[in-house]
C-alpha cells in the first residue's frame, strides 16, 4: 500500500488552535489527524467520536470481528489509511498475517477463513461494502444461518461508520502516522 | 464538556445568575475603512469581509432574547460598509437593546443622516476615540480620524443618537494622562459613564506589533459571539493573524439555532474552575 506522500487536503488542527470547546482531545498528547480535522466543527467532535468508539469498539461480536469488518470495508473502499491503521489493531485482535492478507484480498478467502461460518460474515460484510444496491438473499440467508441478527445489526453498524471513516481519511488524504508505517514494515504487512 | 445538553430555560436561569454575561455579540462584517495598526481583526478595506446576513442577525437577535441574553451588541470590521445595516439595527432593537461599535468616520455631510435613523431609545453607537491629541489619535488610527470623530459625535447628539465613547490604550487604565480626553469627550457632551477606556488585546494585528497585553483564552472576557466563521467564547476571540482567523477561542460552527453555541458555551464554564473571570478590565 502506497501513502503517495500527499498533502492532507483540510488544516489539522494542533492544541495551539483547537477549538476552546475541544481542546481536552489535544492536551494528552496527538490525538491523531482524524481527531485533529473534525477539530475544523468542534460541535461534531463529541457526537462523531462516541458514534465512532461505539461502532467500532469491541462491542458483544468482540475484536476479532469487529476487525474483519474494519479491514475488509477499508479495503473495499480503497482507504489506505485505514486500513494502514486497522492492519495493526487486527494484529494487535489476534488475528494472523495471514488472515489479515486473506481481509486485504492479497490471498483467498478460502485459505485465511476455512469455516463457513466466517467466511458467511465476511460475505455480509463483502455485499455491504463492496457493491451498492439490494443486498441478494442468499447472502443475508448465509450470514443469518450462523450469527444471531443483534450481531448482524451490530456488525452493520460497524460498516457502515467504517464507510464513513474511509471516505473521511481518504476525501482530506489524512496522513498515516510515522509510527502505524513502523509497525507495519516491521510486521512485513507494509 | 462540551456534550453537555441543557434546555433553553437554562440559559436564561444561567444568564439570570450571573454564569452567563447577558450580552450577544455579533460581528457583522470583518472589512473596514480604516486599517488601525491594532486591529484585533486586521481590518482594513481590502480584507475578507466574511460578513453575517441581515437575516442572520435578526435571527440572532430574536433568538438570543428567546433563549433569555437582555442585550446585544454589534461590531466588525466597520459595520456602517454595509448598506442594509441601519434597518436591520433597528429590527435588531424590537427583540433586545443593543449597542453598535462603529470608527465614527463614515458620518460626513449628508451620511449623517444614516446614523440618524438610529436614534433609538435601545441603540447606542460607541464610536473609538485614543487621545485628545490628533495626531497621537490618528497614528493609531489613521489621517483626520481625530478631526471625523470630534466632528461627528455632536451632530449624533443632536439628531437623539445615543453615543458611547471608547478608547483603547496601551497604558495604564487609570493614567492621569486620560484626563485631557476625558475632558473633550465630556466637552462632546458624552457622559462620563458613556466613555470606556480599556487596555489593547495582543490579538490580531496587535499582536504582530507587539502591541497590548498578553490575553490568554481564559483571560479573555466571555460573552457568546457570533460570527459568519462560527461562535466564539468572547468577542476578542475571532481575531485574525497574518490572514487566518484564530480558533482557539471557537465554541461552535453552527451559528443558528442560537441555542447550539449558547449550549456549547455554558458547557465550557461550567467545565472551567472557579475564578476565571476578566482579570484584564477587557470590555
Ligand atoms: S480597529 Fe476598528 S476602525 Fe480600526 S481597522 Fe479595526 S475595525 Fe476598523
Amino acid at each position: 500500500m502506497r501513502d503517495d506522500g500527499q498533502m492532507p487536503r483540510v488544516d489539522l488542527f494542533d492544541l495551539d488552535h483547537a477549538p476552546i470547546t475541544v481542546q481536552d482531545y489535544f492536551t494528552v498528547g496527538d490525538p491523531g489527524p482524524i481527531v485533529a480535522a473534525l477539530a475544523a466543527v468542534p460541535e461534531l467532535m463529541a457526537p462523531t467520536l462516541g458514534f465512532i468508539g461505539a461502532a467500532l469498539g469491541p462491542g458483544s461480536i468482540g475484536v476479532r470481528y469487529k476487525e474483519f469488518a474494519i479491514l475488509r470495508t477499508s479495503v473495499l473502499q480503497g482507504c489506505s489509511y485505514c486500513i494502514h491503521a486497522h492492519t495493526t489493531v487486527s494484529l494487535d485482535a489476534g488475528l494472523s498475517n495471514l488472515e489479515i492478507r486473506a481481509l486485504r484480498g492479497e490471498v483467498a478467502l478460502e485459505v485465511g477463513f476455512p469455516l463457513d461460518d466466517e467466511r458467511a460474515l465476511i460475505g455480509w460484510i463483502d455485499a455491504l461494502a463492496g457493491a451498492t444496491g439490494p443486498i441478494p438473499d442468499d447472502v443475508w440467508h448465509a450470514a443469518q444461518r450462523y450469527w444471531p441478527q443483534h450481531s448482524l445489526v451490530e456488525l452493520t453498524v460497524t460498516v457502515g461508520a467504517t464507510m464513513f471513516l474511509n471516505r473521511f481519511a481518504t476525501g482530506f488524504q489524512l496522513p498515516t502516522a510515522p509510527h502505524v508505517t513502523e509497525r507495519l514494515v516491521a510486521a512485513g504487512m507494509a | 464538556m462540551s456534550d453537555t445538553i441543557v434546555s433553553t430555560g437554562t440559559i436564561a436561569a444561567a444568564v439570570q445568575s450571573g454564569e452567563l454575561p447577558a450580552r450577544v455579540w455579533m460581528y457583522s462584517n470583518y472589512h473596514c475603512n480604516l486599517a488601525c495598526s491594532y486591529c484585533l481583526t486586521e481590518s482594513s478595506p481590502r480584507s475578507e469581509r466574511r460578513q453575517l446576513t441581515a437575516e442572520q442577525m435578526i435571527a440572532v437577535a430574536e433568538q438570543a432574547r428567546e433563549l433569555g441574553f437582555t442585550a446585544l451588541g454589534i461590531t466588525g470590521g466597520e459595520p456602517f460598509l454595509l448598506p442594509w445595516l441601519p434597518e436591520t439595527v433597528l429590527a435588531m432593537a424590537e427583540h433586545l437593546p443593543l449597542v453598535l461599535l462603529t470608527n465614527g468616520t463614515l458620518f460626513a455631510g449628508d451620511r449623517i443622516e444614516r446614523a440618524a435613523a438610529l436614534a433609538h431609545p435601545d441603540v447606542a453607537l460607541q464610536i473609538s476615540l485614543d487621545s485628545h491629541l490628533p495626531d497621537v489619535n490618528d497614528m493609531a488610527r489613521g489621517p483626520d480620524n481625530f478631526a471625523k470623530v470630534v466632528e461627528a459625535v455632536p451632530r449624533l447628539l443632536a439628531r437623539g443618537v445615543r453615543v458611547r465613547i471608547a478608547t483603547t490604550t496601551g497604558g495604564p487604565l487609570d493614567s492621569p494622562a486620560l484626563s485631557p480626553l476625558q475632558h473633550l469627550v465630556a466637552s462632546l457632551g458624552v457622559a462620563e459613564a458613556d466613555h470606556l477606556i480599556r487596555p489593547i488585546v495582543r490579538r490580531g494585528r496587535a499582536d504582530e506589533f507587539g502591541l497590548g497585553v498578553q490575553a490568554v483564552a481564559r483571560d479573555i472576557p466571555c460573552e457568546l459571539t457570533i460570527t459568519g466563521d462560527g461562535a466564539f467564547w468572547g468577542s476578542f476571540g475571532p481575531t485574525v493573524r497574518s490572514g487566518r482567523l484564530d480558533t482557539d477561542l471557537l465554541l461552535t460552527r453552527t451559528i443558528l439555532p442560537l441555542a447550539v453555541p449558547a449550549n456549547a458555551l455554558l458547557g465550557v464554564l461550567r467545565g472551567m474552575p472557579e475564578g476565571t473571570d476578566a482579570r484584564l478590565g477587557i470590555r
